[in-house]
C-alpha cells in the first residue's frame, strides 16, 4: 500500500521529499505501525516530536491505511 | 476598582465587548523563562494590565539574545533578565506588580512558583523544564500556555489537564532536541504574542482557541495549522486522572 509522509522544519531534510517540497511517497506493508515505517525509511522515531492525520494527533503505534497522509513534526525546544 | 488613570490607559481595549479590565487587574500570571517568547508575552501582558506578573529566569542577558529578546538593550548585557524586565515593565506600566525570581525552574521549586497563579506561561528554552512545568500545571490545575520555537517554526497551545490533554500527551520526554537551537527573532515574537492573547482570553473567561489544540506556525511558507491534541491513555502525567 502507499502512504504519504509530510514533514515540517528540519525533519524535511531527513524525510527526503519526492512528491513536493514537503511530501514523500512511501510504499509499505499493511499492519505496520508508523514507528516501523519511519524506522524502515531511516528516520529515527526519536527525531519525531509528534505526528498527525486529518488535524488530529496520532501516536507512533498508529497503523496507517492505504492513502493516508501523515505529517511529522520535529522537536522544537527553543524559547 | 480601576482608577481614572487606568480607565484612560485601557480605554481602547475596554471597548471590546465582554472585556473585563478588573479581572485582568486581579490576575496573577507566572511567566517562566524571559527569552524570546517570555519577552514578547511579558511586554504585552504588562501593557494589557495583568495586575501581577511573576517572572522567573536565572539567566543574565547576553549579546546573542538581542536579536529576539526585546525587553533588553545593549546596556542590559550581563544583568539579570528578571531585573531588566522588571525595569522595563515599570517604565511601561508602573501599576503592575512584578515578582522576580532569579532561579531556573525545577521539580523542587515549580510548586511554589506556580502557587496562586491563574495561568502559567511557557517561555522556556528546553523540553526538560517544560515537562516539569507541565506536571505542576496538572498537579495544581492551572492552565499551561505552551510555546516553543526553532528557526522559522513555532508551536503554541493551551493545556489544562485533566480537562484536556497535557504536553506529555502530545510528546514523550525521550525525543531528541538540541541545546542551542537556531531562532529567527520574529518567530518567538509571534508565538509569544499568541501566548499572551490566549492568557488574556483565559482570564476574561472567553473561549481560548488553542485549548487542547496546537498551533503550528511555519514562517518559511507562512502557514498556520491548528490540530487537536487528544488525551493519551498512556500519558505518564495525566492518564490516571
Amino acid at each position: 500500500m502507499i502512504i504519504f509522509l509530510k514533514a515540517g522544519g528540519e525533519l524535511r531534510t531527513k524525510l527526503n521529499p519526492d512528491v513536493d517540497y514537503y511530501t514523500r511517497r512511501v510504499e509499505t506493508e499493511r499492519g505496520q505501525t508508523l514507528r516501523d515505517i519511519l524506522t524502515g525509511i531511516g528516520i529515527n522515531p526519536a527525531f519525531v516530536a509528534f505526528a498527525y492525520k486529518d488535524d488530529k494527533v496520532v501516536r507512533l503505534d498508529h497503523v496507517p491505511v492505504d492513502g493516508d497522509v501523515i505529517t511529522l513534526q520535529p522537536p522544537v525546544s527553543g524559547g | 476598582m480601576l482608577s481614572d488613570e487606568e480607565k484612560q490607559r485601557y480605554s481602547r481595549q475596554m471597548l471590546i465587548p465582554g472585556w473585563d479590565q478588573e479581572r485582568l487587574k486581579q490576575a496573577t500570571v507566572l511567566i517562566v523563562g524571559l527569552g524570546g517568547l517570555g519577552c514578547a508575552s511579558t511586554l504585552y501582558l504588562a501593557a494589557a494590565g495583568i495586575g501581577r506578573l511573576r517572572l522567573c529566569d536565572g539567566d543574565t542577558v547576553g549579546r546573542s539574545d538581542l536579536n529576539r529578546q526585546t525587553l533588553y538593550s545593549e546596556s542590559s548585557i550581563g544583568l539579570f533578565k528578571v531585573d531588566e524586565a522588571g525595569r522595563r515593565i515599570a517604565r511601561l506600566n508602573p501599576s503592575i506588580v512584578v515578582e522576580k525570581f532569579k532561579v531556573f525552574v525545577d521539580s523542587q521549586n515549580a510548586g511554589k512558583l506556580a502557587e496562586g497563579c491563574q495561568v502559567i506561561v511557557d517561555g522556556l528554552d528546553n523540553l526538560e523544564s517544560r515537562f516539569v512545568l507541565n506536571k505542576e500545571s496538572f498537579r495544581q490545575r492551572i492552565p499551561f500556555v505552551y510555546g516553543a520555537v526553532h528557526g522559522w517554526l513555532g508551536y503554541a497551545g493551551v493545556f489544562y489537564a485533566p480537562q484536556t490533554a497535557c504536553l506529555a500527551c502530545l510528546m514523550h520526554p525521550d525525543i531528541v532536541s538540541r541545546d542551542r537551537v537556531p531562532v529567527a527573532g520574529i518567530t518567538p515574537g509571534l508565538i509569544g504574542l499568541i501566548q499572551a492573547s490566549e492568557v488574556i482570553k483565559w482570564i476574561l473567561g472567553r473561549d481560548t482557541s488553542l485549548l487542547g489544540r496546537l498551533l503550528i506556525y511555519d514562517g518559511t511558507d507562512l502557514s498556520f495549522e491548528i490540530i487537536s491534541v487528544g488525551k493519551n491513555p498512556a500519558c505518564p502525567v495525566c492518564a490516571r486522572a
